[in-house]
C-alpha cells in the first residue's frame, strides 16, 4: 500500500531496572494509513504509552531502543527511519510531522504564560515567522474544536476548565498541520458530556484536516466508536490486530475476549461479565510461552512452551491478525457470547 | 416498603471559599433501604461525594436533617452514636492513598476490631482477620496479612480496604469511585465481591460513580440516582433510568456515552445541548440548574422555580422536570420559537 504514513517495524523497547532489563514492547509492527485512525488497548503497564514515546524518542533515559524502525513518509516524500532523526530534523518531526497529546493534558500547559503565547512560541520553534497566519490559524482551530476562539486565545490555563484545556491541547496538537496525531487516554478523567464533545472534536478534525491518530487508551468504548483498527497489547507484545468489527465481534485472541467480558454496555440488559483472573506478569520474569497463559481458560500445554506468532486469520476478508494458539476456539466462544447477549435482548 | 436504614431531609450543604458561600448541596431528599444497592451518578462537582460524606456521617448538613432508623443524627449520643458511626463505613477512590504504607494488612484489619472491642482476645482478633480476607477472595490469607500495601496490587489493595469497612460489621457501606483506578479488566471481579457481601452479609451498598455503563451492570436490582449542581434530578429502578431516562439531563448523559460496541454506539442518537459547559457552583442557575443548557427548555416555566422531585405521568421513576410532571411532552426548544 503506498498511503502508509507511519509503518513501526519490530519495534523493541527495554528499561534499564534495578532488578534487570523490563522489555516493555517486544517486536512490535503495525502500519498506520493515511486518515486512518488505530486504538491501541490493553491494562496499565502493557507498554502502549512507552510505544508512543518512542516513536517520537520521548523515552526517558533509563530506556533503551533495543530493535526496530519507525518508517514515517511525509508529504510527497520519501520514506525516512523516525527513530534515526537528529537535530532539527527530530524537531521538525516532532510536532510538524507527528504531535501528540499527553495523558496528564491537565498539566500540559504552562500555567504562567497565556494560550496565545504558548500558539506563538509553538510557530516560532518550528521557524514560522508570520504571526498574523498563525493567529488566524489558531482561531479557525479553536472554533473547530467548539472553543469560544478570542476568549481562549487571551486566557490563562487556570481561566479554562479541564475539558478546554484538553481542547486547547488538541488545537495545538494540529498547529503545524502534522500528518499523524498520538493521544495518550485523551478522554480519561474527563466527564461523560465532555468526553462527547472531545470525541466529536477529533472526528471533526480527522475529518477536516484528514489526519491519522494513534490513540491509547484502556477504555474499549472509545476504541468501539473512533477506531477503524484496535490493536491490543500485552505484557509488550501486540497480541491482535484487525478492523474494530473483525476486532468486537470475532475476536480471535483470548485476551481480547477477556477484555471484551469485562466491559459492562448501557445498552445491554443484565449481563454475564467476567474479570480476567490474576494480574498481568511480572515482565522482568515473564511466564514462558504465550505471556497470556497463567490466566487464559483456554490455555493448553503448547501455550506453556511456545511463544504463539501474530498470523493472518481471514485470508480473504476484513483485515486480522492474532497471536493465539487457540485463536479458532476464541472465536467459537466468542460467537457463542455474541448468541447470548442477542437471546438476552 | 420496609423502613430505611438511613433518609437524608431537604438536605442542604454549604461551603465557604474566599468568604463565598457555594452550595454543594441543595435540598437532597434520599433513602436508602436496608440490603439494597444505590448508585449514585453524576459528573465531577454534582455533589455525589458530599451525599456520600453525609450518610456516613462524615460531613453534617447544613440545613436539613439525617434520620438514622427515624433518628435524627444530630441528637445522637453515646452508644448510639457510635452505632451509627460503626454502621456506616467508606471504601475510598485511591488504593494507593487509603491504605497506611507503614502497617502491615494484618495491622490494617486488626485495629478497628481491636478498637470496637469486636474480639475477646489475640486469636480472635487473628481468626477473624483471616475470615475477612477469606471474604474479599484473598486468599490464602496467610500469604496477604503480613504483606505492606506497596506489596499489592490496585485491585487487592481495593479488597483491603473493602475489608476494612467489613471489620466493624457495617449495614451500609459507601463505595466511593471505588473501582475507577483499578484496570478496566478486574473491575468486575471487586463488584461481583461487593455483589456477593451484599447478599451473604445483607449490607446495603451506596455506590458513587460517574460511570454509568458501571453503575447499570452493578446496580441492576437497585436504584440510581442521578445528580446535578448539588441536586437529585432523577431517581428509581436501575432497569427505567437506563432504559427509560426520563429528565432530559440522565437522556444527555445516556446518548453521550459510548458503548463497546461498534455498531451501537455508531448508531445511537444524540442530544445536542445547548450548551456545552457546566455552570459554576458559584452561579446556579435560578429553576432548574439544567435549564441553560436543555434542548428542551420551556421559558417562564424552567427558569422561574427548582422542580420538585415527583413521578411524571408515564414513568415509574421520580423526576424533577416540571415540563414532564406537567403530564405534556418534551418539545425542543428551537421549534417552540418557530410556534411562538
Amino acid at each position: 500500500m503506498s498511503d502508509i504514513v507511519l509503518s513501526v517495524q519490530g519495534l523493541s523497547i527495554s528499561y534499564l531496572t534495578a532488578r534487570g532489563r523490563l522489555r516493555a514492547v517486544n517486536g512490535v509492527s503495525f502500519d498506520l494509513h493515511q486518515g486512518e485512525t488505530l486504538a491501541l488497548i490493553g491494562e496499565s503497564g502493557c507498554g502502549k504509552s512507552t510505544l508512543n514515546l518512542g516513536v517520537m524518542q520521548l523515552l526517558p533515559r533509563t530506556a533503551l531502543v533495543d530493535a526496530g524502525k519507525v518508517i514515517y513518509t511525509p508529504r510527497g516524500g520519501q520514506p525516512i527511519d523516525a527513530l534515526k532523526l537528529k537535530g532539527s530534523a527530530l524537531r521538525r518531526f516532532r510536532w510538524a510531522e507527528c504531535s501528540m497529546v499527553f495523558q496528564a493534558a491537565l498539566n500540559s500547559l504552562n500555567p504562567v504564560i497565556r494560550v496565545r503565547d504558548m500558539v506563538y512560541d509553538t510557530a516560532r520553534a518550528h521557524g514560522e515567522n508570520d504571526m498574523r497566519r498563525i493567529k488566524a490559524r489558531a482561531l479557525e482551530l479553536f472554533k473547530m474544536v467548539r472553543l469560544d476562539p478570542d476568549r481562549v486565545f487571551d486566557a490563562y490555563p487556570h481561566q479554562l476548565s479541564g475539558g478546554m484545556r484538553q481542547r486547547v491541547l488538541i488545537a495545538l496538537s494540529v498547529l503545524l498541520n502534522p500528518q499523524v496525531v498520538l493521544l495518550d487516554e485523551p478522554t480519561t478523567a474527563v466527564d461523560i458530556l465532555t468526553q462527547r464533545t472531545i470525541i466529536d472534536v477529533l472526528k471533526t478534525l480527522r475529518r477536516e484536516l484528514g489526519i491519522s491518530l494513534i490513540f491509547i487508551s484502556h477504555d474499549l468504548s472509545i476504541a468501539a466508536e473512533m477506531a477503524d483498527t484496535v490493536a491490543t497489547m500485552y505484557a509488550g507484545d501486540l497480541v491482535e490486530i484487525g478492523t474494530v468489527n473483525e476486532m468486537f465481534y470475532r475476536p480471535a485472541h483470548a485476551y481480547t475476549l477477556g477484555l471484551l467480558n469485562a466491559v459492562p454496555r448501557l445498552s445491554a440488559d443484565r449481563e454475564a461479565l467476567n474479570s480476567i483472573p490474576g494480574s498481568p506478569p511480572d515482565m522482568i520474569d515473564a511466564p514462558s510461552g504465550c505471556k497470556f497463559h497463567p490466566r487464559c481458560s483456554f490455555a493448553t500445554e503448547i501455550c506453556q512452551t511456545s511463544v504463539p506468532k501474530l498470523e493472518v486469520l481471514n485470508r480473504d476478508g476484513a483485515a486480522h491478525w492474532a497471536a493465539c494458539h487457540h485463536s479458532d476456539q476464541v472465536r467459537l466462544s466468542a460467537q457463542e457470547v455474541l448468541a447470548d447477549d442477542h437471546a438476552a435482548d | 416498603m420496609t423502613t430505611p436504614l438511613i433518609e437524608l431531609h431537604h438536605v442542604d450543604r454549604t461551603f465557604k471559599k474566599d468568604n463565598q458561600p457555594i452550595r454543594v448541596l441543595q435540598d437532597v431528599n434520599l433513602s436508602v433501604y436496608p440490603g439494597e444497592i444505590l448508585c449514585l451518578v453524576g459528573e465531577s462537582g454534582c455533589g455525589k461525594t458530599t451525599t456520600g460524606k453525609i450518610i456516613a456521617g462524615l460531613l453534617a448538613p447544613s440545613a436539613g436533617e439525617v434520620r438514622y432508623h427515624g433518628e435524627n443524627v444530630n441528637q445522637l449520643r453515646g452508644e448510639r452514636l457510635a452505632t451509627y458511626r460503626r454502621d456506616h463505613q467508606i471504601v475510598h477512590q485511591d488504593p494507593f492513598a487509603s491504605l497506611n504504607p507503614a502497617h502491615t494488612i494484618g495491622q490494617i484489619l486488626s485495629y478497628p476490631i481491636a478498637r470496637h472491642r469486636l474480639a475477646a482476645n489475640r486469636a480472635e482478633v487473628r481468626r477473624r482477620v483471616w475470615e475477612l480476607l477469606t471474604l474479599v477472595d484473598l486468599t490464602p490469607p496467610g500469604d496477604i496479612v503480613n504483606k505492606y500495601p506497596h506489596q499489592l496490587s490496585g485491585g487487592q489493595r481495593q479488597r483491603v480496604s473493602i475489608a476494612r469497612a467489613l471489620t466493624v460489621n457495617p449495614r451500609l457501606i459507601i463505595a466511593d469511585e471505588a473501582v475507577s483506578m483499578v484496570d478496566v479488566s478486574i473491575r468486575i471481579s471487586l463488584l461481583k465481591t461487593l455483589q456477593r457481601l451484599r447478599e451473604t452479609l445483607g449490607v446495603a451498598i451506596v455506590f458513587i460513580t460517574h460511570d454509568l455503563a458501571l453503575a447499570k451492570y452493578f446496580a441492576w436490582e437497585g436504584r440510581i440516582s442521578v445528580m446535578y449542581l448539588g441536586r437529585v434530578i432523577e431517581v428509581g429502578r436501575t432497569e427505567a433510568v437506563v432504559h427509560n431516562p426520563a429528565h432530559p439531563y440522565t437522556r444527555a448523559l445516556i446518548a453521550a456515552i459510548p458503548e463497546a460496541d461498534p455498531e451501537i454506539t455508531r448508531s445511537k442518537a444524540r442530544l445536542t445541548l445547548r450548551s456545552e459547559d457546566i455552570p459554576s457552583l458559584t452561579a446556579i442557575p435560578p429553576g432548574c440548574a439544567f435549564h441553560p443548557r436543555c434542548p428542551f427548555f420551556v421559558p417562564g416555566v424552567c427558569d422561574v422555580a427548582p422542580p420538585p422531585l415527583d413521578v411524571p405521568p408515564n414513568y415509574e421513576q421520580q423526576v424533577a422536570c416540571l415540563p414532564l410532571l406537567g403530564g405534556g411532552a418534551l418539545t425542543p426548544y428551537a421549534e417552540q420559537d418557530a410556534t411562538v
